[in-house]
C-alpha cells in the first residue's frame, strides 16, 4: 500500500493542479457553452501560449506570470482573427464544418510549431524565489501554489466579467437566445468574435501556467484538449464554478491514480474518467444544455 | 447539405462510370511490375487512402456522425494481423500463426468488433460530444498500446513477416479496395443507405418515421471500423512494421479528413479522386515545400470546406457535369444498381 502522507500529497498537489486545468477548460466551456463550437484547436491553442511564455522567459527572462498576459493576448487576437475570418463563415451550416476547420487550424499550429521550435520538449520557470510548504508531512511546490492561487483568480475574473460588466451582459444574453439578444440591440457577430477571443486567450494564460509545471512540445495539443474536454463535462458546459469543480476533480483523480498506476497512465486516466462520466451522464456530471444536437 | 444527396450528379453515366472502374482498376494491377518500387509505393499508400476514406465517407459524409477515431482502428487491424502473422515476437503461441489473407481478416473482423462493442457506448453521444468522445477512445487504445510494450514491441516498433511478395500484396490491396468501394456502393444505395442518410439530413425528423437511429449509425459505424481494420491488416503485411506511436497516428485521420473533403464529403467518386489529388499534392508539396507540407494540406481542408464544400468532385460534376443526368435525389430509386 502507499504511504498516507504520500496519499496526502498527492491529493493536495492534485489540487493545485486542478486549478490550472480549470483555467485550461475554462476557454473550451464558454465557447461551447455561448458559441456552440467545440474548439478542437483548443489544446493546440494552450501549446502556442505556452511557447509565448517561453519565448519571452528565454529571451527576455521575464517570469511566466507576466508572460501569461502576453500569452492572453496573442491569443486573444488570434481568436478573433478566426471568428472574424473563417468561423464565421461556417457557423450554422451544420456542425462538421466548423468542427473540421478547427481541427486543420490545429495541424497547422502542431506542424508550425515542429518548424519553428523543434519536437524538444521546452519549460520555464517561475523565476521569482520561494519555499515550498509543508502540511501535515505532505510538501507543497512553491509554483504549484502561484499557479493555483492566480488560476483561482483569472476564474474569478473571468466570473466577474460575465456576471458585472455590460459586456458580460451581453454575452449571457447572446447565449440564452440569439434572435432575442439581436432584438435588444446586441452586435451578436461582435459578442461572438468576442467570446471566441476570451476564450482562446484564456487557453493561451493557461499554456504560459502549464509551461512552469510540465514540459511543453509542439504535439501536446490533443492530450490537452482532451483534459479540457474532459473538464467540461465533469463540470457541465459553460458553467465557470463547475468548471473550477471538474478541473479539480480531473486534478486529484490524475495524481492519486498516477500514485497507484504509475506515471505512464497519467492520461489514460484522465481520458477513461471523461469517457466514463460520458457513459453514465451523456451530458456531463452538472450539465443539463448546451450542445451536443 | 453537404452534397450528402446529390452524388449521381454525373460525370460519367452509369455505363461509362462502370467502364472507366474497371479500367482504372486493371491499370493500377500493372503498376508493381511496370514502375519502380517507389512508384508502387506511393500508389499503395493511395489505395490505403481510399480506403479510409471511402469508409470515413461512409459514417460522417453518410450517416453525418462525425467519428475522429477512424484512425485507431486502422491501427487495431495492422497489429491484429501483425501478431497473427509473426506471433513469436509478442510471445503469443506459435498455433495461432495465420496465413496474411486469415490475420488481415481477423484484423478486419477484430476491428469491427471493436467497433460493434464501442458503439452502443459512443452513439449515447451525439454531435460534438461524439466527435471528442471518438478522439478520447482513440487516445486510451494508442495510449495502450504504447504502454504494453510486450504486445505492440512500443516505440521499437514490431516487425512483421509474412511469406508473400510485395507484388501480392499490393493486388490483394487493390482487391480489397476495389471490394470496399463496391461495398460502400451497394450500402449508400440500399435501404440501409437511405436511412444513413435520412439520420443525417434530421435525425428527429427520420426517428419520428421509424428510422430507428442507433441501429443505422452502429451500422455504418461497425462497417467503417472494420473496412478501416482491413486497411490496417494490408498496411502492415506490405510495410513489414508496426509502431504504436505512428500506426495508430492521429495523422492517419488528419489523411483521411484531407481525401474526403477535398474529394467531396457524402459522395462515393469523392475520396477516390481526393486519394489521386492528395497523393499526387503531397507527392509534389514534400519535395519543394518539405516540412510545410502538413502546414499546406490543414490548410487546404480549412478552404476547401469553407469555399469549396463539396469538393472536387462536386466543383468538376457542376462545371463539366452532362445535363441530361438526373440531379435531384427523388428521381432515383434506392436499389438502382
Amino acid at each position: 500500500m502507499v504511504a498516507s502522507d504520500l496519499i496526502l500529497e498527492a491529493l493536495l498537489n492534485g489540487l493545485l493542479l486542478g486549478g490550472i486545468y480549470a483555467v485550461a477548460a475554462l476557454g473550451l466551456s464558454l465557447v461551447f457553452g455561448i458559441m456552440d463550437i467545440v474548439n478542437l484547436a483548443h489544446g493546440h491553442m494552450l501549446m502556442v501560449g505556452a511557447y509565448v511564455a517561453i519565448f519571452l522567459f528565454t529571451t527576455f527572462n521575464i517570469t511566466p506570470i507576466i508572460g501569461m498576459i502576453g500569452a492572453f493576448v496573442v491569443l486573444f487576437a488570434l481568436g478573433m482573427a478566426l471568428q472574424r475570418v473563417l468561423l464565421e463563415r461556417v457557423v450554422g451550416e451544420g456542425i462538421e464544418q466548423p468542427i473540421i476547420v478547427l481541427f486543420g487550424l490545429a495541424l497547422m499550429l502542431q506542424s508550425i510549431g515542429r518548424i519553428w521550435v523543434g519536437s524538444d520538449a521546452q519549460a520555464t520557470d517561475i523565476g521569482i524565489p520561494g519555499e515550498a510548504i509543508d502540511i501535515a508531512g505532505a510538501s507543497l511546490s512553491f509554483p504549484r501554489m502561484v499557479t493555483f492561487a492566480i488560476s483561482i483568480l483569472l476564474i474569478l475574473g473571468t466570473w466577474a466579467f460575465l456576471k458585472f460588466t455590460t459586456t458580460g451582459l451581453a454575452i449571457r444574453a447572446t447565449a440564452q437566445n440569439n434572435s432575442a439578444a439581436q432584438y435588444m440591440g446586441i452586435d451578436t457577430d461582435n459578442i461572438y468574435v468576442l467570446t471566441l477571443g476570451l476564450g482562446t486567450g484564456l487557453a493561451g494564460a493557461a499554456g504560459a501556467l502549464l509551461s512552469m509545471l510540465f514540459p511543453i512540445t509542439p504535439f501536446v495539443g490533443w492530450s490537452y484538449l482532451l483534459k479540457a474536454f474532459a473538464v467540461v463535462v465533469l463540470g457541465g458546459v459553460g458553467s465557470v464554478a463547475g468548471t473550477l469543480v471538474g478541473g479539480l476533480i480531473l486534478g486529484v483523480s490524475e495524481n492519486v491514480g498516477v500514485l497507484y498506476l504509475g506515471g505512464g497512465f497519467r492520461d489514460i486516466i484522465s481520458f477513461s474518467i471523461f469517457v466514463l462520466v460520458l457513459l453514465v451522464r451523456p451530458h456531463g456530471l452538472f450539465g443539463s444544455s448546451g450542445g451536443g444536437e | 447539405m453537404l452534397g450528402s444527396t446529390d452524388y449521381f450528379t454525373g460525370l460519367f453515366d452509369n455505363r461509362r462510370r462502370t467502364v472507366a472502374f474497371v479500367v482504372a482498376s486493371l491499370a493500377l494491377a500493372t503498376i508493381p511490375f511496370t514502375t519502380t518500387p517507389y512508384v508502387t509505393d506511393i500508389v499503395f499508400t493511395g489505395l490505403i487512402f481510399v480506403m479510409l476514406g471511402v469508409s470515413w465517407n461512409l459514417i460522417a459524409g453518410y450517416a453525418g456522425q462525425i467519428s475522429l477515431g477512424h484512425h485507431a482502428f486502422f491501427g487495431v487491424g495492422a497489429f491484429i494481423s501483425a501478431w497473427l502473422t509473426t506471433p513469436a515476437r509478442a510471445n503469443l503461441p506459435e498455433a495461432i500463426q495465420s496465413p496474411l489473407l486469415v490475420a488481415v481478416f481477423v484484423g478486419m473482423f477484430g476491428a469491427g468488433l471493436l467497433a460493434l462493442v464501442l458503439g452502443p457506448i459512443l452513439f449515447r453521444l451525439s454531435g460534438h460530444y461524439f466527435a471528442i468522445g471518438t478522439l478520447a477512445v482513440a487516445a486510451i487504445i494508442q495510449l495502450v498500446l504504447e504502454d504494453q510494450r510486450r504486445f505492440s514491441g512500443g516505440s521499437t516498433g514490431y516487425y512483421v513477416q509474412n511469406s508473400m511478395s510485395s507484388e501480392v500484396i499490393f493486388l490483394l490491396t487493390l482487391v480489397a479496395t476495389v471490394a470496399t468501394i463496391v461495398v460502400s456502393y451497394g450500402i449508400v444505395n440500399s435501404r440501409s443507405g437511405l436511412g444513413m442518410r435520412a439520420i443525417h439530413d434530421d435525425e428527429s425528423a427520420a426517428s419520428s418515421l421509424g428510422v430507428n437511429p442507433l441501429k443505422y449509425k452502429l451500422f455504418s459505424f461497425v462497417v467503417a471500423c472494420a473496412m478501416a481494420g482491413l486497411a490496417g491488416g494490408f498496411y502492415a503485411q506490405f510495410r513489414l512494421y508496426v509502431n504504436p506511436e505512428s500506426t495508430l497516428s492521429v495523422t492517419w485521420l488528419v489523411d483521411t479528413l484531407v481525401v474526403v473533403i477535398l474529394g467531396g464529403m457524402g459522395t462515393l467518386a469523392g475520396p477516390v479522386l481526393g486519394a489521386g489529388l492528395f497523393l499526387s499534392l503531397d507527392t509534389g508539396l514534400r519535395t519543394f515545400a518539405g516540412e510545410f507540407a502538413t502546414v499546406i494540406e490543414g490548410g487546404l481542408i480549412i478552404l476547401f470546406i469553407v469555399f469549396i464544400p463539396g469538393g472536387l468532385y462536386k466543383f468538376l460534376a457542376d462545371r463539366f457535369g452532362s445535363e441530361d443526368q438526373p440531379s435531384d435525389a427523388d428521381q432515383r430509386t434506392p436499389n438502382e444498381p
